[in-house]
């Protein structure tokens, strides 16, 4: 039977790869040995792919045409692309999909009521690049990537994003075999960016949403509204959506809080949590 | 639901998907699409707070008018 081996959830922040240094020393340096202790603990897990919860920022999924849930079957994804490795500081790469796998999930996902839509081309922006440099830098571990609308609301409830996890996680244990699935999600935690109050963080929810992570006590988060989100942690708050995906898939895993800094340079509230039994 | 500009999103996201950052468009960068006096104004100027009251999604505009912002 597939195994979940490993769960992570981490902040992104274009600020993490392109310009670390304008972060206070001490910032940075305990912000980045967690990123560092988390991939010793990714690795030590040795997984065969990573399912990863994370958003688009209007890069892929526009006004046009806005899934909610959207599955990437990609055979590779650009994380970055040749556009954003400028910007990211981080070499444009292509990381590995598993379409095959991908294409289950997503039938699975129909038959059991998760109509997840699905995507040939992902061109990642911080979203999937920025955590797979500190995670996977080698970039060999193949990525199935479930892109969760947390940036052009309406948004899926919290709620939502608990059971669609959850499936995910039914999904993973029922399937036959010995894979080994590690799973990450990324974002939040507060931080407002393009709004006028760009810049501001609040540490006081941030660390709200961390203890209940800590404790497995995700039915608080599930609650939250987009309007309680939107006031305490700000629209990148909204990304904390994905943690809640991947808190539903591992019911009863709790958070062990590596780092936590409110990075005022980065404009983010920045975490990483390994998540366990 | 917040409030939404399909016109003033449409034209954020085709320079977004070029990585074009500026810090006001011009009448090029906004042809073809229909926009109200108000969003031509405020994407001509690249004002940030008129942007995000008129429906520009936040993302959007930090992405295109990222040097207009203070921090």
């Amino acid at each position: 039977m597939a195994e979940i081996v490993a769960a992570v959830c981490c902040s992104h922040a274009p600020g993490l790869s392109n310009n670390p240094p304008l972060a206070q020393p001490e910032q940075r340096q305990r912000l980045e040995a967690g990123f560092a202790e988390l991939r010793r603990r990714l690795a030590a897990a040795r997984p065969d792919l990573i399912v990863m919860f994370v958003n688009d920022h209007i890069q892929n999924f526009t006004y046009a045409n806005m899934p909610a849930f959207c599955v990437g079957v990609a055979d590779t994804y650009d994380a970055p692309g040749p556009g954003s490795e400028r910007s990211l500081k981080i070499p444009a790469r292509k990381v590995a999909g598993k379409p095959a796998w991908a294409g289950d999930l997503l039938e699975s996902g129909h038959a059991a009521g998760v109509d997840f839509a699905y995507a040939y081309e992902i061109e990642s922006w911080d979203d999937m690049s920025v955590p797979l440099h500190f995670l996977v830098p080698d970039n060999d571990v193949p990525v199935v990537p479930i892109y969760t609308n947390c940036a052009a609301p309406p948004l899926p409830t919290p709620k939502r994003c608990r059971e669609v996890g959850a499936f995910v996680g039914e999904f993973i244990r029922s399937r036959r075999g010995s894979e080994r699935i590690a799973l990450v999600a990324t974002g939040g935690i507060s931080h407002w960016v393009g709004t006028p109050q760009t810049g501001r963080i609040d540490p006081d929810w941030d660390q709200w949403v961390l203890d209940h992570v800590a404790r497995a006590d995700v039915e608080p988060l599930a609650r939250l509204t987009w309007d309680e989100i939107e006031r305490d942690g700000g629209n990148g708050g909204q990304e904390i959506r994905n943690w809640i995906a991947l808190l539903g898939a591992v019911p009863g895993w709790k958070g062990d809080v590596l780092a936590y800094e409110p990075v005022a340079e980065y404009i983010t509230g920045c975490a990483t949590v390994w998540v366990h039994p | 639901m917040i409030k939404t500009s399909y016109p003033l999103n449409k034209v954020l996201t085709a320079l977004v998907r070029r990585h074009v950052a500026k810090a006001g468009l011009t009448d090029d960068d906004m042809t073809g699409v229909e926009l109200a006096a108000a969003e031509r104004d405020a994407l001509r100027r690249g004002d940030v707070a008129a942007l995000y009251d008129l429906g520009a999604n936040p993302y959007l505009i930090r992405r295109v008018f990222r040097g207009n912002f203070k921090k």
